[in-house]
């Protein structure tokens, strides 16, 4: 069964670039363009992983996202590929470095535009960490 | 209508403020007097004045301490010594403390309203001052988030659009279509390479840096920049020699913005380095410093870039040959160095080779 996929991000353009991606590789990909609708689709239904945009707006609306997850039961086992336009004003981080501040338990972090084969990569790694998990539980 | 500017008098003898209130009335002023030092400084929280007359002669505080606590709580207000022909010596010495003028005792009403519009003329421009400054930050801020958002968002855009474009279509398009494709992506890829480092640059308050500061391990640091730079290397055929003292004294300073400053250099090293040579980095202590230095067998930097490449955006002669790069690394990790207070030199010959040494001051229990 194909896997679900959940996409936050204000930027149409860059959303319809990295779907098309996700759904040439067979993903089924929803999107929301704002942090409202997207805490409501994530209500609605389980995905196996969300995309989000960290530096939504004018703020860290994406921030906000991520908080409110950890703090819930239900959604705090989803995966989070977390996307970003500014690495700098996030810290100090090194391209390509794993360190970066965890939002939520489960989480990565690619920046802005980020390529077919790493996406698919972290997607892929991510969604599988979260199986195995499960299994182990279980 | 301009606001009227706020005087305080300090003085313990009542006739001098009553006088000068006098002399001051009609003005565009607004007045207030304290017959001593603990009233006074009272009435700088309350009043909040533009310009202070103190007197150096008084019972309780003295015109001294009054000005040192003036100039803690607010160092914009302007002060003015009043003081009688003996204490000339100590006027002098207030204003090395920070006053602005002195008036000897006894003056004419001329010669206290002259020294009242420079001293608020005075005021004036230490506001104005701090108002550019500001605003000159503000600008600089504005930019940073003019330069990400307007420029790197759209572009990221278009970059992923072309992503997906080759992604999807990879089984279909032609070696000529998708050459084309290639170079739009690789032109895309230069411009937000190059936001990214004006965005470095801008961004990034090295001074807020020293907030922070730590107990640091310079081994850590340069262990983290190499593991950060390993598959560089190993691309290049380079190999990274490595002697670090096991005992090395810890410095003063912040992890991340040091290690940055050692992936900028060695990455230097790398960068302009031939295929298959060696690079040593070496730790030791010297007296009260931590000494780091990187040395390659690269191009080496000709006499006249030398003195130039620390600069922000400055690129060498032989550099420019041997690889891309937008010449910020070094001016970076420059001020990073000097944040903490450091130092960074370089020795080099072209052809040859090139030493880059930072020193870093020990960390000790005395700041
Ligand atoms: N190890 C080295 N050997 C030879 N030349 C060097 C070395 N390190 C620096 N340079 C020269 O100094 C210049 C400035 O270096 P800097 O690191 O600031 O910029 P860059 O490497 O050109 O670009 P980037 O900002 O991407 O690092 C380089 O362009 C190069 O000419
Ligand atoms: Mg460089």
């Amino acid at each position: 069964m194909a896997k679900r996929l959940l996409i936050i991000d204000d930027d149409p353009d860059f959303v319809s670039g990295i779907k098309a991606i996700l759904d040439t590789a067979g993903f089924e990909v929803d999107v929301a363009y704002d942090p409202k609708e997207g805490l409501q689709a994530l209500q609605r239904q389980p995905y196996d992983l969300l995309l989000l945009d960290i530096m939504m707006g004018r703020g860290a609306e994406g921030v906000m996202i991520a908080r409110k997850l950890r703090k819930d039961a239900k959604l705090r086992e989803m995966p989070v590929l977390i996307i970003t336009g500014m690495r700098e004003q996030i810290a100090f981080l090194f391209p390509g470095e794993p360190i970066h501040p965890h939002f939520v338990e489960v989480d990565e972090l690619v920046e802005k535009p980020v390529e077919p084969n790493l996406l698919l990569e972290k997607v892929n790694s991510l969604i599988q960490a979260a199986e195995e998990r499960k299994a182990g539980v279980s | 209508m301009e606001a009227k500017s706020k005087i305080l008098l300090i003085d313990d003898e009542e006739v001098v403020l009553d006088s000068c209130t006098q002399i001051l009335a009609g003005g565009p002023y607004q007045v207030a007097t304290a017959s001593d030092g603990t009233a006074g400084l009272r009435l700088v929280q309350e009043f909040q004045p533009d310009l202070v007359f103190v007197d150096l002669k008084m019972p309780g505080i003295s015109g001294f301490d009054v000005m040192e606590k003036v100039h803690t709580m607010d160092p914009t207000i302007v002060m003015v010594v009043i003081t009688g022909f003996a204490t000339i010596s100590s006027a002098v010495d207030a204003m090395k403390r920070g006053a602005y003028d002195f008036l000897p005792k006894p003056f004419t009403p001329e010669e206290f309203r002259l020294i009242t519009c420079r001293s608020l003329e005075k005021r004036k421009l230490v506001l104005e001052t701090i108002a550019l400054r500001q605003e000159k930050e503000m600008l600089r801020e504005h930019f940073a988030h003019i330069v990400s958002h307007e420029l790197k968002a759209p572009l990221s855009a278009v970059q992923q659009s072309l992503f997906a474009l080759e992604f999807e279509l990879s089984k279909t398009l032609s070696e000529s279509q998708k050459e084309k494709l290639e170079r739009a992506k690789i032109r895309i890829d230069d411009l937000i390479k190059l936001i990214n480092s004006w965005l470095r640059v801008i961004s990034v308050d090295i001074n807020k840096l020293k907030e922070g500061f730590t107990q640091i391990s310079v081994k850590d640091e340069i262990s983290k920049a190499l593991d950060n730079l390993e598959l560089y290397a190993v691309r290049k055929d380079i190999e990274i020699v490595t002697s670090i003292g096991d005992v090395l004294h810890p410095v003063i300073g912040d992890g991340l913005s040091l290690s940055e400053a050692f992936v900028n250099i060695i990455g230097n090293a790398i960068k302009y380095s031939h295929d298959g040579s060696r690079i040593v980095v070496n730790a030791k202590e010297n007296g009260t410093d931590v000494v780091i230095s990187i040395q390659d067998n690269g191009v080496g930097i000709s006499e006249e870039d030398l003195p130039h490449i620390f600069d922000g955006f400055y690129r060498g002669k032989s550099g420019q040959a041997m690889a891309t790069g937008h010449g910020i690394g070094l001016a970076v990790s420059r001020q990073i160095i000097e944040a903490h207070n450091g130092s960074i030199v370089v020795e080099s010959e072209l052809g040859k080779g090139t030493t880059f040494t930072v020193r870093l001051p020990k960390w000790s229990n005395q700041p």
